[in-house]
Formats: structure tokens, C-alpha cells, sequence
């Protein structure tokens, strides 16, 4: 199987508020490896750096002037901090945790990324783009007849896999979600997870999760991360059975977190 | 090509984010360079300390104390008419009146503001003058005090606005501890409320004298003009920025009087600087 | 305040509520009275020959014409010019400075250009555009002086209708790959829209109402012909409402208060139009 990301010795910080220049370390020295069209699940109690984590990985941090990192992600053959970062993040899409469409009618949301990156031009492309991507994120029966109504008025589990759909819509090699089912239902939960198995087959899933069980239903692999540390990755069914660190097993039985 | 033209408008963005830098400079440049010009014949001392403005007699006196002094009756005069009406209708307006009420006395404050301040100045000579006239039985109501009262309504916009901004932004967990503990809502307002936004406060109170100390049109029309030092408030002065208004457009340009008046322009733009740099100062406290 | 031994603190609380009520009416009354006198002394002048025709007899009579369409045309085209560098520059403030000392220097330079008195941007205008730019006294002069006059309250308004749209929706395009300008330009700015234009519309009307700022670089006592290019000086309202009221005598009263009318109505109408709008908008956002 091939490393569709490899982690380089990934250490991140962020500027420590009570001293001026001084730095927190938020994730260190991490090496970790996501497998081409295997879903990553990581999982670890709040602080633990997983969100900063995989923020960085499509270099959504950058902007922030209190962030800083060193160590290196590959992407591929490419190291992602030399690229350009509109590049990366047309090939690493990242799907947050509450679910943000655009303003915009929901045709608009989806076809906004591919007009604005310049992938389609003609209308007739573009229809197809987003039936295609509505399709790809199950979300296509129930909007078909209102595609030019404001994405707004859609529920919190449509939102969501209105987002999937837009990311699906600039095809994308991997996908990031950040806690994607933090605000959502259980029924909601239920569908956007679906999709995610079903996007497994096509991409390569990173997810960050809360929600232990969540892991355990759609993860190939599972990391724990604890205090910016990674503890254990390996196969789902093996950490969720055995795990080898007394801190993993705590974690997942409850005991803590 | 995409990317380029994004620089490019970039490079446009960064030019327009520090133009508000030159023209401050261009500004006080401008003034400093006339004003300089016109300190070089006449010296700095005499201009400040100096108590006759006679620009077009020979020889001319050009000494601004009299002016200084107007402005600053009239200042401190509106002063004391607007900042307590306007302190105390910025906490009724934020913390006392029904929302519904809240929203259109914000409103009416708004357009407040925007009434010109010939209008002002206007209707301040044609009711206000010949009352104080009458009532305080003076040979002319054209004095600072008239002055003073139509400048008041025009700096309250200014303290009622920055104020209620600073009430409001007292946090609700100050109200709520002293509520809890059997306060009224009046006492936690004037204990806890006015002290934690005291700041904003002053900083509304300096920003509405700028507004004062730069006002020109209702001043010009409603003070008398007078280039003498007054000795009570009842008497016409002259401030500094009527005498700009009111003796450009008979100066020679280029010459000592029309330098004269930049030089005026230059004090002017020193104290509005530094009213404003405080205010800002005491701003930035209350955001933090 | 109130000696508690002789008022409990309910009562005092009555009597100070009272007070305040007592000040916010003092603040407004006056105002109102203002407003009130005008109306009630000039609506009698104010027809359609009197808004339509040039001045007659030393301006003792006739119209106003030339002063309105003298005041629009030096505000509107004031307004063109300061609103892309203003839109721009809050952009620059709210979407990518750091926060350095650049930064902090240009925040000091626009609360600074707010607070110069309004005679002094006059004296400005004299000196660079007038004199130094050779462009005599004319509608581009008084336009330009103008112009930097409201860039600051441009600047303000844009950065708070900027600053409004949620961070999120920028995440949203960004995580997109799509560039930050384009994100600016098709996210950020459509929705700050609204917000940007009550904002220039506000500043239109209070810079309707400046005298100041145009004696010295765009407007004339008496011009007899509406101007014909931008080089032109023209009577201007406000100029207008100051020389008949303090420079020619014998004036006839209802004329002066119906000028002042005329200026009063189109800053206020326009400051209205704006504030509703202003409501209107942030009732319906979708956000």
C-alpha cells in the first residue's frame, strides 16, 4: 500500500500569550503516515493537538501570525510547505466542524470553487460538476428541485454534506474533517458518515473525532494523540481490542478525557 | 496570469492601506512648510504670546493670544453645557430606555450629527443672539456664551455616540455580580458601570472638544469676531478657525497674512492631534 | 448620589432615571426646535422655481439652482474618488495587516485625519490643489479636499461592514484553494456591501453640509451659469446659506430660511435613507 502522506518529525507551536516571545508546543516531533484510500481516524481528549494537526496539514493555520512549525509533510513526492498554497488545498480539502455554506444558492456553493479555480467554464460542465458532486455526497435527491434556493435554509446535516459536495466538486486527493459531526444529530451523524465510507473508496480520509465509537464504526486506522504526543496508530480493530499503551485503553474504555 | 493580476491588485490595496499615512503627512507638511515661512519673518514667541491681531495694519501685529483665548472660552463653555447632558444621555439611552426607544434615540443622535454646521450657526443668530441679547442686557448678543450653547449641540452627538459605545461594552458579568447582591440597577450603573467605562467616557468627552476646537461655521456667525482677549463670557471673541475662514479670501497669496493664517492652521492641527492621539489612547483601554 | 438615610434605594433609582430622561430630552429638544424653526419659516419660499431657477436681484430673489446642482456635483464627485480608496485601504486594515507598527501607524493617521478641523482641510486644499496643483478654484479642488476629509469615515464604516462577515466564510473559500483576493472579492465583499454603501451615502450627507472645507478651493459668491466642466468654481449651498445670511443686507428672510430648508432636507433625507437602510439590511441578513 502507498503513503499517500508521510509526516516528517512535525513539531507545532503557538506564541504563548503570557510571555512575550515565548512559544507553546501544541504537537511534537510527530511521525505519523496516512495510506492512500484508507481513512485516518484520530482520536485523543481536548488539547491534544489533533485539530492543529490536521489544520496543518492543508496549511489552514498559516494566516495565523501566532502559529509557527518546523519538520516537514509530504504529500505525495511534494514537501506541502514549499508548495503553493491555493495548490495544496485544491488537492487536500478540508471540511470543518460546523458546517459553513457560502451565502450563495446552493448551485453557487458548489460550482463557486471550480469557476473560481478556473477547472469549468461551460455551463453545461458546470451542471454536470454539480449534480456529480451533490451525487458523490447523497445529497442530490433531496435538493434537486431547489438548487437556487439559499444553502442557509438547508438543516445542519444537509449543510454538512452540502460542504462534502463542494469539496467533491474541485476533486480533491485527500479529505480533512474536522469533527464533522460535533453539531449534528444522531440520524445526520448516521448520513455523513455513510458518505464516508463511500468517499473511501475515491480519497484519502483524515478524521478527527471526538466521538470514540464514531472512530471505531468508520476508521481503517486510529491514532491517539495525548498532550501533543502521538501515542499509538494502528488498525482500528487492534487499538479498539488491544491497544498497547495503558493510556490508549483508558482513553477509549472512558476512564478518562 | 491569475496569480499576477491578485499581486497586482494586492500592491493597489497596500497602497491605499497607508495613503491615510501621507496624507496626514501632506497635511502637516503643508502647513509646516507656510507656517515656517511665516515664523522665519516673525518668530514663534510673538505669535503665541502676542495679544493683537491687527494682520492688515502697518505694521501688522499678528499675535494669536486673543484668538487662543476665544477658542478656549468658547471650548470650555460647551464644554460644560454638553458633557454632563451628553455623559447622562448616553446612560439613558444605553442602559435605561426600552429598546424600542434605545434604537430611535440612536437614530435621532445620528442625524444630530449630520445637521450642517452653517444651519447651526444660522438659526443660533436668528433666535439665539438677540435672546441672550435681552436677557442678560448686553449691547450685543453675538458672545462666546452664544457660542458656547450652539457648539453644545454640536458636541453631543459626538460624546452621546462614543460614550453609549463604551456603556454598553462594560461586560455583562460586572452587572450581574452586583445585581446578585441586592444592588439596584441604578447603583450598579453609577458605581460599577460608569467606572469600568470611564475610559471610552473621556475619550468621547476629548473627541467631542476636537469637534468643538475645530468647529468653524456656526462659530464665525455667532461669537462676533472680536479680536480681543475677553475678560468674562458675555463679551464676542474670535476663535482660530473663524479667523482662518474669515480672512482667507481678502489675503494676498503667498504673502505674510495668508502665512500667518497657515500658521494658525498649524496650531490647530497640533491640538486636534493631540486631543485626538489621547482619545485614542483611552480607547484602546477600554478595548482591552 | 443620594443621602441613603434619607431616600431608600428604589427611590433614588426613580429620581435618577428621571434625571437621565431629563438630560436626553435637553439633548434632543433643542435640536428638534432648530429643525422645527426652519421648517416653519422656510417651507413658504420653497417651490419649484425656487429650486429650479438662477438668483435674481443680488440674490435678493430668484432661485437656488446653481448652489444645488453646484453642491451635488462637488460631493458626488467627491465620493467617487474617496470610495475605492477607502473600500481599499479597509481592506488592507481588515483583511491582511499585521498587527506591526505600520499598522498601528496607519490606524493613528486615520483617527488623526478625522479629528483636523474642517477649515484646516480647507487651508489644504488651498494650499496643494488650489495653488500648488494649479488647479485652480474649481469642483475637482473642492472634490479632492473633500475627498480626504471623509477617507477616514470611509475607512471606518468599510472596515465594520468588512469586519462583520463572519471569519468563518473566509475558512470556507480558502479551504478551497481559492486565492485570498478572490475570496475577498466574491465572498467578503458582497456581503459587506450593504454595510460599505450606508456608510458612503452617510458620509455624502455630512459632507453635503461642509462649508469649510470648499470657501477657499471650490465655491464662488455668485456665479450666473451652471458650471460646465470640472475646472469651473460654482456656488455651493451651504457657501450659499452663509454669504446671504451674513454678507448682503436686506436679504428677505424667507428666502435665506428656505435655503437653509433645502440644505437641512437633503443632508437629513439622506442621513435617513442610510440609517434605514442600514436597519433594513441587517434585519434580512442571512447570517
Amino acid at each position: 500500500m502507498l503513503d499517500k502522506i508521510r509526516v516528517e518529525n512535525l513539531s507545532c507551536f503557538y506564541a504563548d500569550p503570557k510571555e512575550k516571545g515565548g512559544k507553546k508546543r501544541v504537537l511534537e516531533s510527530l511521525n505519523i503516515n496516512v495510506v492512500e484510500n484508507e481513512i485516518l481516524t484520530i482520536i485523543g481528549p481536548a488539547n491534544s493537538g489533533k485539530t492543529t494537526f490536521l489544520r496543518t496539514l492543508n496549511r489552514m493555520n498559516d494566516f495565523d501570525p501566532n502559529y509557527s512549525r518546523k519538520g516537514a509533510i509530504y504529500l505525495g513526492n511534494d514537501n506541502i510547505f514549499n508548495m503553493n498554497m491555493e495548490k495544496l488545498r485544491k488537492r487536500v480539502g478540508m471540511l470543518f466542524a460546523m458546517p459553513i455554506p457560502l451565502p450563495m444558492t446552493i448551485y453557487e456553493n458548489i460550482i463557486y470553487a471550480p469557476k473560481r479555480l478556473g477547472v469549468v467554464n461551460k455551463k453545461s460542465e458546470q451542471n454536470e460538476v454539480v449534480e456529480q458532486a451533490l451525487r458523490d455526497a447523497s445529497l442530490w435527491n433531496e435538493v434537486k428541485d431547489r438548487l437556487n434556493s439559499s444553502a442557509m435554509k438547508l438543516s445542519g446535516g444537509q449543510q454538512q454534506r452540502l460542504c462534502i459536495a463542494r469539496i467533491l466538486a474541485i476533486n480533491p486527493e485527500v479529505i480533512l474533517f474536522d469533527e464533522p459531526c460535533s453539531g449534528l444529530d444522531p440520524i445526520s451523524t448516521a448520513k455523513v458518515e455513510e458518505s464516508m465510507m463511500e468517499l473511501r473508496a475515491k480519497y484519502t480520509i483524515v478524521l478527527v473525532t471526538n466521538n470514540v465509537k464514531q472512530a471505531s464504526r468508520v476508521g481503517s486506522r486510529t491514532a491517539f494523540f495525548l498532550m501533543g504526543k502521538l501515542v499509538e496508530v494502528d488498525k482500528t480493530g487492534t487499538i479498539f481490542v488491544s491497544p498497547k499503551n495503558k493510556q490508549t485503553e483508558d482513553y477509549i474504555t472512558g476512564r478518562f478525557g | 496570469m491569475k496569480r499576477k493580476i491578485d499581486s497586482i491588485i494586492e500592491a493597489i490595496i497596500f497602497v491605499c492601506g497607508i495613503l491615510s499615512i501621507i496624507f496626514v503627512a501632506l497635511i502637516f507638511g503643508f502647513l509646516l512648510k507656510e507656517g515656517f515661512a511665516f515664523f522665519k519673518e516673525f518668530g514663534v514667541i510673538g505669535f503665541i504670546t502676542g495679544d493683537l491681531w491687527y494682520p492688515t495694519s502697518d505694521p501688522p501685529k499678528f499675535g494669536i493670544l486673543p484668538l487662543i483665548i476665544g477658542s478656549l472660552f468658547v471650548t470650555a463653555g460647551a464644554c460644560v453645557i454638553a458633557v454632563p447632558i451628553g455623559v447622562m444621555s448616553a446612560l439613558y439611552i444605553s442602559e435605561v430606555a426600552p429598546k424600542g426607544v434605545r434604537d430611535v434615540l440612536k437614530s435621532f443622535v445620528e442625524l444630530m450629527a449630520a445637521i450642517p454646521s452653517v444651519v447651526i450657526g444660522f438659526v443660533g443668530m436668528v433666535t439665539l443672539v438677540p435672546l441672550v441679547r435681552t436677557i442678560f442686557d448686553i449691547p450685543t448678543g453675538l458672545t462666546a456664551f452664544s457660542g458656547s450653547i450652539m457648539l453644545a449641540f454640536m458636541a453631543m452627538p459626538t460624546i452621546i455616540t462614543i460614550s453609549e459605545d463604551a456603556i454598553r461594552s462594560v461586560p455583562w458579568s460586572y452587572k450581574e455580580g452586583a445585581l446578585a447582591l441586592g444592588a439596584t440597577k441604578w447603583q450598579t450603573l453609577h458605581r460599577i458601570v460608569l467606572r469600568a467605562a470611564m475610559p471610552g467616557i473621556i475619550a468621547a468627552i476629548m473627541l467631542g472638544i476636537g469637534r468643538v476646537v475645530g468647529e468653524t461655521m456656526a462659530v464665525m456667525m455667532i461669537t462676533g469676531n472680536a479680536a480681543q482677549i475677553p475678560y468674562s463670557i458675555f463679551e464676542p471673541v474670535r476663535t482660530m478657525t473663524a479667523t482662518i475662514a474669515a480672512e482667507m479670501g481678502e489675503t494676498v497669496r503667498g504673502g505674510m497674512h495668508y502665512r500667518s493664517l497657515f500658521a494658525i492652521g498649524l496650531v490647530l492641527f497640533l491640538i486636534t492631534f493631540i486631543v485626538n492621539f489621547t482619545a485614542d489612547l483611552f480607547l484602546g483601554k477600554t478595548k482591552k | 448620589m443620594f443621602n441613603k438615610r434619607f431616600l431608600s434605594p428604589k427611590v433614588s433609582q426613580k429620581i435618577s432615571y428621571a434625571i437621565l430622561f431629563c438630560a436626553t430630552i435637553l439633548a434632543i429638544i433643542p435640536v428638534s426646535i432648530i429643525v422645527f424653526i426652519i421648517i416653519k419659516n422656510g417651507a413658504s419660499a420653497i417651490t419649484w422655481e425656487f429650486l429650479t431657477s438662477m438668483p435674481k436681484d443680488g440674490m435678493r430673489g430668484g432661485g437656488i439652482f446653481p448652489a444645488i446642482i453646484g453642491t451635488l456635483s462637488i460631493v458626488l464627485c467627491a465620493i467617487t474618488i474617496t470610495l475605492p480608496i477607502g473600500v481599499c485601504a479597509a481592506i488592507y486594515l481588515n483583511e491582511y495587516a499585521k498587527d506591526n507598527l505600520l499598522t498601528r501607524v496607519i490606524k493613528l493617521a486615520i483617527v488623526n485625519l478625522a479629528g483636523v478641523p474642517s477649515v484646516v482641510y480647507g487651508l489644504f486644499g488651498l494650499g496643494i490643489f488650489v495653488m500648488f496643483l494649479q488647479l485652480g478654484v474649481s469642483i475637482v479642488a473642492g472634490a479632492l479636499t473633500l475627498s480626504i476629509m471623509e477617507l477616514p469615515v470611509i475607512i471606518t464604516t468599510a472596515r465594520g461592514a468588512l469586519s462583520s462577515v463572519p471569519h468563518s466564510f473566509r475558512e470556507a473559500s480558502l479551504s478551497l484553494g481559492v486565492s485570498r483576493w478572490q475570496t475577498i472579492r466574491h465572498v467578503v465583499l458582497p456581503n459587506a456591501l450593504p454595510g460599505i454603501l450606508t456608510g458612503a451615502i452617510l458620509s455624502i450627507a455630512r459632507v453635503s453640509g461642509e462649508t469649510a472645507p470648499i470657501m477657499f478651493t471650490a465655491a464662488a459668491f455668485y456665479v450666473p451659469h451652471l458650471p460646465k466642466s470640472a475646472f469651473d468654481q460654482v456656488m455651493a449651498l451651504p457657501y450659499h446659506l452663509y454669504i446671504i445670511s451674513t454678507q448682503i443686507p436686506n436679504m428677505p428672510r424667507n428666502i435665506i430660511f428656505g435655503t437653509a430648508l433645502v440644505l437641512l432636507m437633503m443632508v437629513l433625507s439622506m442621513s435617513l435613507i442610510a440609517i434605514i437602510a442600514r436597519i433594513y439590511f441587517r434585519k434580512r441578513r442571512k447570517w
